[in-house]
C-alpha cells in the first residue's frame, strides 16, 4: 500500500468529501442529540427545580427565557428536538430492515427536514 | 502460532455480546420517549409563559407528575447511552474517557433523581 496523500478518516471533512444528505443528516442527528443533551435537558432540568423552588426562582427563569438568548435557545432546542425525534424515527425504521434502498433513503431524508420545519415551526407558532 | 482457542480470545474483548444491550436499550428508550412526545409537546406549548401558580397547578396533577418521572427516566437513560457512543468514538485518551464515561453516568442518575424528587414535591406541595 503506497502511504499517497489519500485523505484518511478523520481528516475526510472538508476539501476532500463531498457532503450528501445521508452522512449530513447522520451527523446532524448526533448533533441535535448532544445539544440537547448540553442544553435543552439541563434547561428543562432548571424549568423543574425554579418551579419546585418557589415563585422568585420561577420568575427569574422565566424573565430570561423571554429575553434574546433564551428564545434563541428555546428555538434551537425544538429544533433540536423535532430534528431528532424524526432523524430517530428513520433509524428505528431501519432497524426494522425497511426504508433501505438509497432511493428511499434520500427521499426519507428530505421528509425528515421538511417534517422538522413543519413541526418546528407549529410549535413555536403555538407557543409563542 | 497461538495455543489460544478463538473463544478465549474474544472473551471480555470487544465483541463479546455486550453490545447487543446497549442497542436494545437506546431502542426501546428511544420508543419510550416517542411515545411520550405529544405529552411532551403538548406541556411545552401549554405552559410556554405561563405565570407560577399555572405552571405549578398543571405540574400538580398525579397524571402529569408520573409522566414527568418516566419522561426523566427515558430521557437522561437515553442520553447516557448516545453520549456514551459518541464518547467512545471520539475520545481517544483511555483516562479521559474513562473518566467522561463515568461522569455522563453519575450526571444523568443524579439529573433522574433530582428530577423524580422535583415532580414528586410539586404533586406533594410540600
Amino acid at each position: 500500500m503506497s502511504t499517497s496523500k489519500r485523505p484518511v478518516s478523520p481528516y475526510m471533512l472538508g476539501p476532500y468529501y463531498k457532503f450528501q444528505i445521508t452522512s449530513v443528516l447522520s451527523i446532524l442527528n448526533r448533533l441535535t442529540g448532544v445539544f440537547m443533551s448540553v442544553v435543552t435537558a439541563p434547561l428543562l432540568l432548571c424549568w423543574l427545580i425554579a418551579l419546585a423552588s418557589g415563585e422568585t426562582a420561577y420568575a427569574g427563569l422565566s424573565a430570561w427565557l423571554g429575553t434574546l438568548p433564551g428564545k434563541l435557545v428555546i428555538t434551537a432546542s425544538v429544533f433540536s428536538f423535532c430534528f431528532h425525534l424524526f432523524g430517530g424515527i428513520r433509524h428505528l425504521i431501519w432497524d426494522a430492515g425497511w426504508m433501505m434502498e438509497m432511493p428511499q433513503v434520500r427521499s426519507s431524508g428530505w421528509l425528515a427536514i421538511i417534517a422538522t420545519v413543519v413541526l418546528s415551526l407549529i410549535v413555536l407558532a403555538a407557543g409563542s | 502460532m497461538s495455543m489460544r482457542n478463538p473463544l478465549a480470545r474474544v472473551r471480555g474483548m470487544g465483541s463479546s455480546g455486550g453490545g447487543v444491550h446497549h442497542w436494545r436499550a437506546q431502542r426501546y428508550s428511544s420508543l419510550l420517549i416517542l411515545l411520550l412526545t405529544s405529552w411532551v409537546l403538548w406541556m411545552g406549548v401549554s405552559l410556554a409563559g405561563a405565570d407560577y401558580a399555572t405552571a405549578r397547578a398543571a405540574m400538580a396533577t398525579p397524571f402529569n407528575a408520573g409522566m414527568t418521572i418516566l419522561l426523566a427516566g427515558a430521557v437522561f437513560y437515553h442520553m447516557q447511552l448516545g453520549l456514551q457512543v459518541v464518547i467512545e468514538d471520539y475520545v481517544h485518551m483511555a483516562g479521559l474517557e474513562f473518566s467522561l464515561l463515568i461522569l455522563v453516568r453519575f450526571a444523568c442518575l443524579a439529573a433522574f433523581l433530582i428530577s423524580a424528587m422535583a415532580a414528586l414535591k410539586l404533586l406533594l406541595g410540600a
